[in-house]
């Protein structure tokens, strides 16, 4: 009698149980193909070539043996990589404040109600969201020497037939490369900017105009450190983006003149790619991966210090 | 130190007619309280006077200058915010003193004011923090700082006691009324909560669907209200409106319910209501207006009611009364134990000398 009461009572408590599994699971068993398929895309590529770049395995060598820290020896004796991190680096801090002045002073423009405002707005995003490798492939042809229009454009101010070889002349790679890149990538600052802007507290502004403060104490004051975290951000993503720099520079100069205008991303293409250095091209990837990390993390930890 | 003259003064935002031609005028150093339901335009008037917004029409002048045409930091005007506004990066040092750093006082100057402003608040203590590590009573102060430090022509204040609790409000608003007894500045405040307008101001201007619809001394609106809105919105709780319709008696004129009773007006006003005479009014008696009968004679206008007590709400000081006079619910405002308990009969004096009779068609008041 008693025994067939506790059966009866532990049945449904059993039935809870399950139930109160699922429910706590349910979540992570949802997620977990997605994961699943994360980890063989994303994790198993990075495992592996860590593993190569211990190894010494070329094109014409199928060699699995270990060579340690041969690899990544050599990375230091490379001339060629560390003037393309040069190159980089003068592309990075170049475009990167470039970017950011251009995107804010447009935000500025924008952020007063005005008629028409987000068909504007709309319009200046449209290089955001072109492919760059066609941004690229469209700045070659607009910096043409005999078809583009830079070149007709400046002829008309200069008055006279002005012939610049944008793309091969040393002195005018780079500038040509950042406009392309500040041209694609400024209105990305002037959205998060401008979406920054319009959420600075009001009544602080009409504060300061009381206070009859100028516009730059207004702007150091209440506005700079109100946006700072969205700056942040925003340099934190364009930065990481700069430093892979790759198609427009691959459309309008393939890194020439030479090995000029060679990023790093150039670089380990053209060594894993024209050179077949398998195993090297490794550990160029995880010296770069090792760079960010460390430039992100500096990042990251400031902005957790200034909040 | 200035006097405010508004003529004319409208305001549109899009569709919406928000202050609708309003003229006033604001005597130098005097206290002026906007005060009105939410919608009313008591703030826009008052950020159309900031320079915060523009007029669509009319003239704002400031100590006898048209300022239409200033911008907000020319007007020489400081504000309290309702939100504070504090800038949340700074210290409170520098809140304080950055209108003072923008208009390039010497830093002497600025380190006497700020500790002065500092002083009379109390705050001196909180100098180096930042606006997020004070209470709401202490930003409050912060932002009523930054306003006395710039020593301005004017000041406004944007409803900004809302966001405290009642205890700190009763406080500040203590505080407030003082600080306009030391500094003498013409101040313009503008609040929803008639306890508030009522205290502090030395006018009220009572607005209402962006005009004004009474203005004058605090008492003289409470007492002689013009339209039956002024009579309503003022007081708490609220005075008892019961509708009935002026008849003739042998001996006066009595105010006759629907339910067939009746209450004799005072003969004093009998000559004043002949008019009258036959046309359906509003009669409103104020809760105060009621006391418990003593016995003993009662004064001409005073008249005795007997009445089952309903609803009792004891404040401690006083208690309030839901009785039924002409068939509609009043409250009636009695000495703490005057009435006990619920269905009890109590006799009572109504004092109906200072009763307000409105015409219901019009809203205004009958004199």
């Amino acid at each position: 009698m008693t025994s067939s009461i506790s059966l009866d009572s532990a049945k449904p408590a059993r039935g809870h149980a399950i139930a109160r599994v699922l429910e706590n699971r349910l979540p992570y068993l949802i997620i977990a193909p997605a994961i699943l398929i994360l980890l063989l895309v994303g994790l198993f590529p990075l495992i592996y070539s860590l593993v190569v770049s211990f190894q010494h395995v070329t094109m014409t060598e199928n060699d699995r043996s270990f060579v340690g820290l041969m690899n990544y020896a050599e990375l230091f004796r490379d001339a060629r990589l560390w003037e393309a991190l040069g190159h980089t680096a003068i592309i990075t801090v170049i475009a990167l404040p470039l970017e950011l002045l251009i995107g804010f002073l447009m935000a500025q423009l924008f952020i007063d109600r005005m008629l028409g405002r987000q068909v504007f707005v709309a319009l200046l995003v449209l290089p955001t969201v072109i492919s760059p490798i066609v941004a690229g492939a469209t700045w070659r042809l607009m910096f043409d020497v005999r078809f583009g229009p830079v070149g007709e454009i400046l002829s008309f101010f200069a008055g006279e037939p002005v012939r610049i070889l944008w793309t091969v002349n040393p002195s005018f790679v780079y500038p040509a490369i950042i406009i392309c890149e500040v041209w694609q990538w400024s209105p990305f600052m002037f959205l998060l900017l401008l979406a920054a802007l319009s959420n600075v507290d009001q009544s602080q502004l009409e504060a300061a105009e009381l206070d009859g403060a100028s516009y730059f104490r207004v702007l150091r004051a209440i506005v700079l450190p109100s946006i700072a975290p969205v700056i942040a951000v925003a340099c934190l993503i364009r930065g990481l983006d700069l430093v892979r720099i790759f198609d427009i520079i691959w459309a309008l100069t393939e890194g020439g003149p030479g090995s000029m205008t060679e990023t790093i991303s150039l670089y380990t293409y053209v060594q894993g790619f024209s050179q077949f250095e398998t195993s090297y091209t490794a550990a160029i990837a995880f010296l770069v991966i090792a760079l960010l990390t460390v430039i992100t993390t500096v990042v990251l930890k400031r902005m957790e210090l200034a909040r | 130190m200035a006097d405010v003259r508004l003529s004319g003064v409208h305001k549109y935002y899009g569709n919406v007619h928000a202050v609708r031609g309003v003229d006033l005028t604001i005597k130098d150093g005097e206290f002026a309280v906007l005060v009105g339901p939410s919608g009313c335009g008591k703030s826009t008037l008052l950020r159309t006077i900031a320079g915060l917004e523009d007029p669509d029409q009319g003239t704002i002048a400031i100590g006898g200058a048209v300022v239409n045409d200033l911008r907000p930091r020319e007007r020489n005007i400081a504000m309290v915010f309702q939100n504070y506004a504090l800038y949340p990066y700074l210290t409170v040092k520098e809140n304080i003193a950055f209108g003072l750093r923008a208009r390039k006082t010497p830093e002497i100057e600025i380190r006497k004011r700020v500790s002065e402003a500092a002083e009379m608040l109390g705050i001196g203590g909180l100098l180096d923090r930042h606006p997020r590590q004070l209470s709401g009573g202490q930003r409050q102060r912060v932002a009523i700082g930054r306003a006395i430090v710039r020593k301005a022509e004017l000041f406004l204040f944007d409803e900004p006691l809302s966001n405290l609790d009642a205890q700190l409000r009763d406080e500040m608003r203590t505080e407030i009324k003082r600080l306009h007894h030391e500094i003498t500045t013409t101040m313009i405040y503008v609040t929803h909560d008639q306890v508030e307008a009522m205290t502090l101001a030395d006018r009220i201007v009572l607005l209402r669907e962006g005009k004004i619809e009474q203005q004058g001394a605090p008492l003289e609106l409470f007492e002689r209200p013009q339209t039956g809105f002024v009579a309503g919105f003022l007081g708490s709780p609220s005075i008892n409106l019961i509708p009935a319709k002026l008849v003739a008696t042998a001996d006066g004129i009595s105010a006759a319910f629907e339910n067939g009773g009746t209450l004799d007006l005072p003969r004093s006003r009998a000559a004043a209501l002949r008019e009258a005479i036959g046309r359906p009014i509003l009669l409103g008696i104020r809760p105060q207006h009621f006391s418990r009968a003593s016995g003993a004679p009662l004064r001409e206008g005073v008249i005795s009611y007997a009445a089952i007590a309903d609803l009792i709400q004891p404040t401690g000081t006083r208690t309030f009364t839901t009785i039924k006079i002409g068939g509609v619910d009043a409250i009636a405002e009695l000495q703490a134990h005057d009435v006990e308990s619920h269905g009890e009969r109590i006799e009572l004096a109504v004092d109906l000398n200072r009763a307000v009779l409105i015409d219901p068609a019009s809203g205004q008041v009958i004199n």
